[in-house]
């Protein structure tokens, strides 16, 4: 065996690999990921150029992270074929083959509770074996009757099953990183949106939001229609949790949002002459009112805040505060100016006008809202799947079906001799073995 | 009566049994034993009412707020506690480990924990909610079970007294440890790591997102890979054996409540 084979087959590699993956992995959770180069510089002054150097502001994608879990991968594979040999050898030797002296159990208190009659007739010990599922081949090598009595197959496989799906994992892993795509995609209720790279569109039919009695939000549903060469292909609702596939793609309901750009307000103007006027319009519309007035909203914020330089802004884009910035001019005149608020109409601070009788208030707003969606291909998650089912199989086997084999010499002389095997739990199976040979004795 | 009255029963019975259990420290009678298995299992059935009071009131499985974790991961205790006793009597980790079920129950009983209903954002409206949490708790219960036989191990004093009887002790606190991890590991594995990527991949169109909890999961798991392959192939029984599986469970419970309060992510709701 090369010295490079026996380094990568080694469980000591495995053991270092396992505590340094541990290590970055811990480093990955406390250092924030994904963020511009400056952000460390601003709060981890100290280690910022060696974060950047060391690829740390994406940790799970850096060289040095990647080559660890390569090697991972190489340890698994070069580690299951090592293992793999030794113990197909092991299966099909007919009288075993003491490949791993260390799991044979010469024992000297079984070898004392050997009954004397078993001597002359194994077959009551054969019998017994079978009748606990254990599998018997028998060979005469020699003069020597040798008796092998096994079970639990899968169980010594249980290992490389699970090392096997591991592998099969890690491999999903990187076609992944490599090969999904995906995107985010907004559409407007009623909208097309083109996806980005393929040859056909998605169209918003409706959306809806549900909430609960207390007000939050309880699920959002978009009807979509797949557009393709201006046909209608196919239809579908998506949910939270429930994605739509098509063709390579599948949908997924991420979240909602309004487009307060294009909303549109109600307002009510009051002059001495006329109250209670109502009129609707977008923000960066103008429109003509009686008495040679105009009216333009400026701009609609949901969230109305207002900085220490006097820069309004949205706070959120949800609609807790909204206001809208009205000018009203009389023959190119401003005669109002100032921000009208939904939720406090008599908050005239903003107000600036040159007419006392003039008053606005903002009655209703809306804003088409848009569904997010995000769509994803990634032809690595069926591996992953697939390595899952693997691993989890191996680990019952492993666990629950443990290998065990027992090989019975008799020599010509009458003498038997009997060597147990097993990987683990090894007291207790000489223990089971004892218990057996009693149990012999007393029938 | 109500979800908190069936509570504060089991609560109480709790208490007893843990009680009972240091108390036959000094008076090992299989009378007792038999007793407070019972008794568990009373109490195990009036929490387990409690919760069903909970899941049907608010219509959703009962671990989306600490409140209800708290009270599930006690419930997955009590079970794991249960089984382990029929199947490999439990001896001395016992009452550690109902002073483990008492203070998580203490907790979830605090009053600093929230204990209204609240409605489920869309995200976790899913069946896989219901496999990913509840079979992740149970399997972490179990390592529950190998932190406390390891942290006993650890206690036992080569010199004091009997040689081979501390020898024997320790033997079998590092059993019952393997047994738990053998146990608590395949089912951490299929709840934490596979439920939890498909839901992902389910809800947010991707499987794996090196969000912290996720990663913390992982790490959790990689311990116990340790623990696994420096046992079985280095021959690591013993202490260093139970050193690991120590810090694999510290690592399970900074995953359950660390990460919430100190990192942010994605699972910031649970
Ligand atoms: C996270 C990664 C890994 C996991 C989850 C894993 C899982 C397992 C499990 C569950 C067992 C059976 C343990 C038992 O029955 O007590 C096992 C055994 C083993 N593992 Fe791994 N393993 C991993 C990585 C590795 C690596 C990288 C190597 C490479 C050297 C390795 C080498 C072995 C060997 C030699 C055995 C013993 C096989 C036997 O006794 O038949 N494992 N592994």
């Amino acid at each position: 065996m090369s010295g490079v084979f026996r380094f990568l087959s080694s469980v000591r590699l495995a053991v270092v690999l396992l505590i340094l993956i541990i290590l970055l992995s811990i480093i990955g959770t406390l250092i924030p990921q994904g963020q511009e180069l400056s952000f460390y510089q601003n709060y981890l002054p100290r280690v910022a150029n060696l974060i950047a150097f060391l690829g740390f502001n994406h940790l799970y994608r850096s060289p040095l992270f990647l080559s660890l879990v390569f090697l991972f991968l190489l340890n698994l594979l070069f580690c299951s074929v090592k293992q793999l040999g030794a113990k197909s050898k092991r299966l099909k030797s007919k009288y075993g083959l003491a490949f791993d002296s260390s799991c044979e159990l010469e024992s000297e208190k079984i070898r004392l509770k050997l009954p004397k009659h078993l001597k002359a007739d194994p077959n009551l010990l054969i019998f017994t074996l079978q009748k606990k599922k254990y599998q018997i081949k028998t060979a005469t090598e020699n003069d020597r009757k040798i008796i092998l009595a096994r079970r639990g197959i899968p169980g010594l496989f249980g290992p490389e099953i699970v090392h096997l799906g591991l592998m099969i994992i890690i491999i999903g892993g990187l076609v992944s990183a490599l090969l999904s795509y995906r995107t985010s995609i907004t559409i407007i209720e009623g909208e097309t949106a083109k996806i980005p790279g393929k040859n056909f569109s998605l169209r918003l039919d409706k959306f809806t939001t549900e909430y609960y009695p207390n007000g939050s939000v309880k699920d959002w549903k978009s009807s979509v229609s797949v557009i393709e060469d201006n046909q209608v292909r196919a239809s579908a609702l998506i949910e939270v949790n429930h994605p739509f596939k098509y063709g390579s793609l599948s949908f997924y309901q991420m979240s909602y949002g309004q487009d307060w750009e294009k909303a549109a307000v109600e307002l009510e103007v009051k002059t001495k002459e006329t109250p209670g006027r109502r009129i609707t319009l977008k923000a960066g519309e103008m429109t003509k009112i009686d008495q040679g007035l105009t009216i333009r909203v400026l701009s609609f914020v949901p969230d109305f805040q207002i900085d220490s330089a006097g820069q309004v802004f949205s706070r959120s884009p949800d609609p807790n505060n909204p206001a809208a910035l009205v000018e009203i001019q009389s023959e190119g005149q401003p005669v109002f100016s100032g921000w009208v608020f939904y939720l406090y109409p008599d908050f005239t601070r903003f107000h600036r006008k040159t007419r006392p009788d003039l008053e606005v208030t903002l009655k209703k707003f809306e804003a088409p809202v848009f569904s997010v969606l995000e769509a994803s291909s990634d032809p690595g998650s069926k591996l992953v799947w697939i390595g899952s089912a693997l691993l989890m199989l191996g680990l019952l086997f492993s666990f629950y079906l443990p290998y065990k084999e027992l090989r019975i010499l008799v020599d010509s002389s009458g003498q038997v001799k009997i060597l147990p095997y097993a990987r683990k739990n090894r007291d207790g199976f000489l223990r089971e073995i004892e218990q057996l040979l009693e149990d012999l004795i007393e029938k | 009566m109500n979800e908190f009255a069936f509570l504060l029963m089991a609560f109480l019975i709790y208490v007893l049994v843990m009680l009972l259990g240091f108390i036959s420290f000094f008076n090992q009678q299989t009378g007792l034993r038999k007793t407070f298995y019972y008794l568990a299992i009373l109490g195990l059935a009036f929490h387990s009412i409690s919760l069903i009071i909970r899941t049907i009131a608010s219509g959703h499985a009962p671990f989306t707020s600490m409140y209800e974790s708290i009270s599930f991961l006690a419930w997955s205790c009590v079970l794991a506690v249960i089984i382990f006793e029929r199947k490999f009597n439990l001896e001395k980790t016992g009452p550690y480990l109902w002073l483990i079920i008492v203070a998580l129950m203490a907790l979830a009983s605090s009053p600093a924990l929230p204990k209204n209903i609240t409605p489920l954002v869309p995200a976790l409206q899913s069946y896989w909610l219901w496999l990913h949490v509840s079979v992740t708790l149970i399997g972490e219960a179990f390592l529950a079970v190998a932190f406390v036989a390891s942290l006993l191990y650890l206690t036992i004093q080569p010199g004091s007294g009997d040689k081979t009887e501390a020898e024997k002790k320790k033997e079998k606190y590092d059993l019952i440890a393997y047994r738990a991890v053998a146990i608590g590991f395949p089912l951490f594995t299929l709840g934490a790591l596979v439920f939890g990527m498909i839901w992902a991949s389910k809800a947010w169109g991707r499987y794996w997102g090196w969000d912290p909890k996720e990663v913390w999961s992982l790490i959790t798991w990689l311990f116990y890979a340790l623990y696994l392959h420096t046992r079985l192939i280095m021959g690591w029984k013993g202490k260093k054996s139970a050193i690991i599986a120590i810090i694999g469970f510290l690592s399970a419970l900074f995953t359950f409540f660390g990460v919430n309060y100190l990192l942010r992510g994605l699972h910031s709701y649970v």
